[in-house]
């Protein structure tokens, strides 16, 4: 059992252990290892001034590849970015010659009071890391930069550095940084569990769901931390930090994501980046959509599961969960003794109330899995936020519908339907009486209709993102739009 | 002035000027490559403490009991400071009404009564869960109606008028009235506030604040800590952005550290949060404009009255100099003839509201723009005709407090972007996609600015600055202005390279301290550039002419006996040279001084002058001519010059929830003679984005206790990197006639933010759009600031929004 968490900074290796190794990374970053160059403005992952570039090689794989690519480091615990390897702004240049983002950003003015900048020049290195020397149109930059926030510049001269950036060989982090050496070192150390405590903490990273069941049922209470996306922010903000804390990083079983006939599977620790990926021909609309939901910074990091486990009422995936039969997989060993017991929990009977979730003490969640899309299914997915994007839904909306017979302009056969809201009440809903009232022939007289039932089904709340009637409003105008979109097409 | 001819009316063409090859940025290089040094990267020093604020969750309250204790009683807490630890609690830029910790009774949500500090951020994070406070919650005032109705106002009412409004208004063919909501914004710079003070035992408090006012944060620090002036030192190196919110509300952040370093004599450092920077600090501030508009059938503006009410929050901060720049642009680019505006502050419970970007100047002109799209819809008549019928333009150009638009620009810019930006032809295609009931409404709308540079108090329009010249003739440059990523420091440094005629690269912009210049004015107004810009320059000018008079003296020597061959023995007398102008021509060009065919290097004549102990630095103080604003009267020259624009903006809005896309924005904006292209051109794109989010998504959500729960990008939504105009063409006109001001540029700050307006009249011209194609009539469709996509969609679907809300 290590004592240490052990992440490559910049190439230099480093032991961290006790205090350090619970603080966050970019405060730790700032304030233990020297490197102020990254910044801190919200502390929730909502503005990109702490981007890092963050390479991770699961464990229990052969390959030692694992690209860099951006994350927020002012809400990941240190502790988590254990057997990483880690590049920040003062890692970019290389000698007295700026890398290509730096200059880019450089000769196009994208800097003005220069707060954000690092996190800029991150994100648009991350990008360079993924795209290569290929040139990159505005769209895809901006997609790229959706995690950056800046006040000064009205990103128009970001932009413009993130399609002329010149790129060079040279300046590639992959190779500079991710030495077979130092990933070899990294995945020599993560054979070994890792247990952290400090001033009444424990932070545990063990190599075996058996020892992270046994962890779980000796630690009533224990929090499950994927990216701590969720859970670094009230830390950030005050909170104590929970007593006994698991990360489940180190089991190799947990990264697993894979496509069988009818169903895609995720492992706890798989991020959304990889779900998208997974589900562009599996669940398109569900891929189409992630990339509307949070910045490359989070979906690089953050989990499907915690997604899921979070259970937030306007958690992004969730709607679309819902409405693809999506099970729960959980395990536990009651006592902390014997086999690992396994089962599985209907994504519908998840959420007991706000934020509860119907697991059992000393269960945790290892897999879910969900249904692909059928050919004769129409699956579509809706977010209404303040902003169009990096924002947090006032409103979310899935709707699965299996068709029946030919098309015809103007009407459609519906055999089935699932129709799933996020954000009209205490936890994601299902709506079984519109789905009843879909089932039929869907026409352009039937909308109103159910529109006024999809009103008069749900009952939200008043609050910072929106007034009760908006989203009454939002959730009939999200199935008239669908409807609209079915009907025309 | 107002003998100037008429006919000076300046070109301004269908030309852009291109931008030359600006230099980068003075902080560029170590932006990009995390090397420029924020408050909060200075290291730590040994024994350094940390601070954290404890304050009011109420609107109103009286503090019943603070129990610091137990905190105290945490392992590593150093100290606690409360109101009783201030040696004089009571501080204000305009009015002397705030107090820096609250005594007895807390008046906003987020009043600070507490500062703790400790060792090490475990620390201090365990003593603030274990501070105990118990207020008794009291009857606030939380809106401007409120305070109307009880009477609580800051200041007196101010007044501006020409002519007689009531008559003009009772004889005008049309009339309108109505009012225009504007709510605040939330500055959102990324680097909250901070400040680091250190109690040197052998000299003064040092403060190290991301202040845009370094002399009132250093006044304010020695007020609190019961200290001369003299005891005080403010340093502020750069700003992670600042835009008007660390004007007057740097100095109690500045005040807390202090005070815990005096208390310990330890170094202390409190950088808050962004969550407790936007709880604590006051925003853009709320106003609520009641307007009446005369006007004739041409569309010809007659008359306006108009009495403006703004929300300045619990302390009177600078919100009664905003409302004065209100007033002073309810004109904005348009002539008329009777015209009378009122303002007055009210006291509320909340943050005290203070500057940002624009100061007053936004929302007298949202209340304009606004009234011109009112006026135009009700006659049936294109916008920009009415804006083309009421603009400034010689013969009608003296505004409603009688200062003369002079280097007006304003006509040319608007025949120019309507040509540029294919307005008509757009206009006809808008309304032919609007009439399809079922698309996406659409809207375009152009709108102007014109505003007045110079603080409207005359006595802030000064400067000062030091130009120290070394043996190898590069140049240190001080003033008292701040960097905060304008670039202030380029274009000074580009100001004073012009003047001795060497290259940029070798001066060099020192750090902003109260240590070398002082009793300066903040960096604010957009004048920063001007007023330090001309005070190194007059700095400049006196050194040049030392220099210049040296350099004829030596033409005329031998060069053996220049004082480099002979200072050393005292061989040779000294030159006795002058501060007078040379008699002869004498150029200072590309690090060489030339009087005729002689010409000596500008490193080898500032050595020489040396030797001669001639000085070769210089303090230069500038103060801004011609000015003369009696508020009283409402009278007078309140501006140096006028920064003038135009944008069009064209808005799509998502019918089904009322959100909006800015499909495309042309923008024109009048520099002068710009002394760095691209900084300038980022202060238009930067403004003009930021000022969008101001219209559109940035909305403020106080809960029932008068507690900002918006206080996070995850609640308070600036504009992304997805959210710019899908088209965006901003370019700088040709304008040499600019004389009023140093080397003829004009202002950039905030005068591009304004034009955001026409986001703001664009989005309401899609909704009024939208609805006449359902009803065919012409309604005015009032739409607050921001409008955000709840209350679009409220425009939209009045009628569906009542039925859910009446269920």
């Amino acid at each position: 059992m290590r004592d240490y968490a052990l992440l490559h900074v910049n190439g230099v290796p480093r032991e961290v252990r006790g205090r350090e190794a619970l603080m966050m990374l970019a405060t730790w970053l700032r304030k233990e290892a020297g490197l102020p160059g990254t910044k801190i403005v919200c502390a929730e992952g909502d503005c990109g001034a702490c981007t890092v570039l963050r390479a991770f090689d699961t464990p229990g794989t052969e390959s030692l590849d694992a690209p860099f690519e951006v994350m927020n480091s002012c809400i990941a615990i240190v502790a988590q970015m254990d057997g990483a390897h880690i590049v920040t702004v003062e890692g970019m240049q290389d000698g007295d010659a700026l890398a290509p983002a730096q200059e880019a950003m450089r000769r196009c003015h994208g800097s003005q009071c220069g707060f954000c900048t690092p996190g800029f020049v991150m994100a648009l290195s991350g990008m360079l890391e993924q795209h290569g020397g290929v040139a990159v149109e505005r769209k895809v930059a901006a997609n790229h930069l959706t995690g950056n926030l800046c006040r000064c510049t009205g990103y128009e001269p970001i932009l413009e550095a993130a399609c002329t950036v010149r790129t060079s060989p040279r300046h590639v982090v992959g190779p500079r940084y991710g030495t077979r050496e130092r990933r070899e070192r990294a995945r020599a150390a993560m054979q070994d569990g890792l247990q952290i405590e400090h001033d009444g903490v424990r932070f545990a990273a063990p190599t075996s769901l058996r020892e992270a069941c046994a962890f779980v049922a000796a630690h009533p209470g224990c929090r499950v931390v994927g990216a701590s996306t969720d859970l670094g922010v009230p830390i950030n903000k005050g909170r104590p930090m929970p007593e006994a804390l698991l990360s489940l990083h180190l089991i190799p079983e947990l990264h697993e994501a894979r496509l069988t006939r009818s169903e895609v599977v995720v492992g706890a620790r798989v991020p959304l980046a990889k779900v998208r990926h997974l589900c562009e021909q599996a669940a398109p609309e569900f891929a189409r959509f992630l990339n509307l939901f949070a910045s490359p910074q989070i979906k690089n990091v953050a989990t499907l599961v915690g997604n899921i486990a979070t259970g937030s009422p306007i958690g992004d995936t969730l709607p679309f969960l819902l409405v693809s039969n999506a099970m729960v997989h959980v395990a536990s060993r009651p006592g902390g003794r014997g086999a690992v017991q396994r089962r599985e929990i209907p994504m519908t009977r998840l959420y007991r109330g706000y934020r509860q979730l119907a697991l059992e003490p000393g269960e945790l969640i290892t897999h879910v899995s969900f249904e692909r899309t059928r050919p004769k299914e129409v699956v579509r997915l809706f977010k209404v936020s303040q902003r169009k994007d990096l924002d947090i839904s006032t409103v979310s909306a899935a709707f699965a519908l299996t068709l029946a017979g030919p098309r015809t302009k103007g009407s459609r056969q519906v055999t089935e339907a699932r129709v799933a809201l996020g954000g009209v009440a205490a936890t994601p809903i299902r709506l079984p009486e519109v789905e009843k009232a879909l089932v039929g022939t869907l026409d352009a007289a039937r909308i109103e209709p159910i529109a006024a039932l999809i009103g008069r089904a749900i009952a939200p709340l008043s609050d910072v993102r929106g007034t009760a009637a908006y989203r009454t409003m939002l959730a009939a105008n999200l199935f008239r739009q669908f409807a609209q979109e079915l009907l025309d097409g | 002035m107002a003998d100037r001819a008429e006919s000076e009316t300046p070109r301004v063409g269908a030309a852009v000027l291109p931008d030359p090859g600006s230099v980068p940025h003075d902080s560029a290089t170590t932006h990009v490559t995390g090397r420029s040094e924020y408050v909060d990267d200075r290291p730590m020093l040994r024994g350094e403490l940390l601070c954290g604020i404890v304050y009011s969750p109420h609107a109103r309250a009286r503090l019943t009991r603070l129990d610091l204790s137990a905190a105290l009683a945490v392992p590593g807490v150093a100290c606690a400071v409360t109101a009783a630890d201030v040696a004089h609690n009571l501080w204000g830029s305009i009015i002397v009404d705030q107090p820096l910790l609250v005594e007895q009774e807390a008046q906003y949500a987020g009043e600070v009564v507490a500062v703790l500090a400790a060792e090490s951020r475990e620390s201090l994070a365990k003593a603030m869960r274990a501070v105990r406070v118990e207020w008794e919650k009291l009857p606030a005032i939380r809106s401007i109606d409120q305070a109307v109705a009880a009477g609580a106002f800051i200041g007196a009412e101010r007044s501006i008028a020409r002519g007689d409004a009531d008559a003009a208004l009772a004889a005008a063919p049309h009339r309108l009235s109505g009012t225009v909501v504007i709510e605040g914004a939330d500055h959102f710079y990324l680097e909250s506030q901070a400040a680091i003070a250190y109690p040197r035992a052998d000299g003064p408090m040092e403060v190290h604040s991301s202040t845009q006012h370094p002399t009132e944060t250093q006044h304010v620090v020695a007020e609190a800590i019961g200290v001369p002036f003299n005891e005080v030192v403010c340093i502020a190196r750069r700003l992670g952005g600042g835009f008007g919110g660390k004007e007057s509300q740097a100095a109690p952040i500045a005040a807390y550290a202090a005070l815990v370093a005096r208390k310990t004599g330890r170094p202390a450092r409190l950088a808050i949060s962004k969550d407790d920077d936007m709880i604590i600090t006051g925003k853009r501030n709320p106003f609520q404009i009641r307007y009446e508009v005369g006007f004739d059938g041409e569309g010809r503006l007659l008359a306006l009255k108009a009495q403006l009410h703004s929300d300045g929050g619990a302390y009177a901060d600078l919100s009664t100099a905003i409302m004065e720049r209100a007033l002073l642009h309810s004109d904005n680019a348009y002539c008329i003839p009777d015209m009378h505006v009122r303002g007055q502050v009210c006291r509320t419970n909340h943050h005290p509201h203070t500057a940002f970007r624009g100061f007053g100047g936004p929302k007298g002109v949202a209340m304009i723009e606004s009234v011109i799209e009112d006026v135009a819809r009700t006659l049936g008549r294109d916008a920009l005709d009415v804006r083309k019928r009421n603009v400034y333009a010689p013969g009608r150009d003296t505004t409603h407090y009688g200062q003369k638009v002079e280097n007006n620009c304003l006509p040319a810019l608007f025949e120019s972007l309507e040509a540029r930006c294919d307005y008509r032809r757009r206009r006809e295609d808008i309304t032919k996609w609007n009439a399809d009931r079922s698309s996406n409404p659409r809207g375009l709308s152009m709108t102007a600015v014109k505003f007045g540079i110079s603080f409207t108090t005359r006595f802030l329009n000064q400067a000062n600055a030091l130009v120290n010249v070394h043996r190898d003739g590069t140049v240190q440059v001080s003033t008292g202005a701040v960097e905060m990523g304008q670039g202030v420091n380029t274009r000074i440094a580009a100001i004073v390279a012009e003047r001795l005629g060497v290259p940029i690269g070798a001066v060099r912009v020192m750090v902003t301290s109260t240590e070398k210049n002082a009793n300066t004015s903040p960096t604010a107004a957009s004048a920063g550039t001007d007023l330090n810009g001309a005070a190194a320059a007059a700095a400049c000018d006196r050194i040049c002419a030392r220099l210049a008079n040296l350099a004829l003296h030596l033409r005329d020597l031998p060069p053996e006996r220049w004082p480099s061959r002979t200072a050393g023995l005292g061989t040779q007398p000294e030159a006795q040279v002058t501060d007078h102008p040379p008699a002869e021509p004498v150029r200072f060009e590309a690090g060489r001084v030339h009087a005729g065919p002689f010409s000596i290097a500008f490193a080898d004549l500032a050595r020489e002058a040396w030797l001669s102990r001639i000085s070769i630095c210089e303090y230069g103080h500038f103060a801004t001519p011609d000015l003369g604003f009696n508020k009283l009267t409402g009278q007078g020259r309140a501006f140096l010059y006028y920064t003038q624009g135009v944008a069009a903006s064209e808005v799509e809005i998502d019918r089904f929830s009322g959100e909006v896309k800015v499909r495309r924005v042309d923008l024109l904006m009048d520099m002068g003679r710009p002394i760095n292209h691209a900084l300038d051109v980022g202060q238009v794109t930067g403004g003009f984005v930021q000022g969008m989010g101001w219209v559109t998504t940035e909305h403020l959500f106080y809960n029932a206790d008068g507690l900002l729960v918006s206080h996070s990008p995850s609640t308070y939504k600036i504009p992304s990197i997805q959210d710019t105009p899908r088209v965006f063409n901003a370019h700088l006109v040709f304008n040499e006639g600019n004389a009023a001001n140093i080397r003829g540029t004009k202002a950039a700050g905030e005068p591009p933010l304004l034009l955001s307006l026409s986001v703001w009249t664009a989005i309401r011209d899609a909704v009024m759009n939208a609805r006449a194609a359902r009803s065919g009539g012409r309604d005015l469709v009032p739409m607050a600031i921001p409008a955000t996509a709840e209350r679009v969609l409220r425009a939209l679907e009045p009628e569906a929004f009542a039925a859910i809300e009446t269920r």
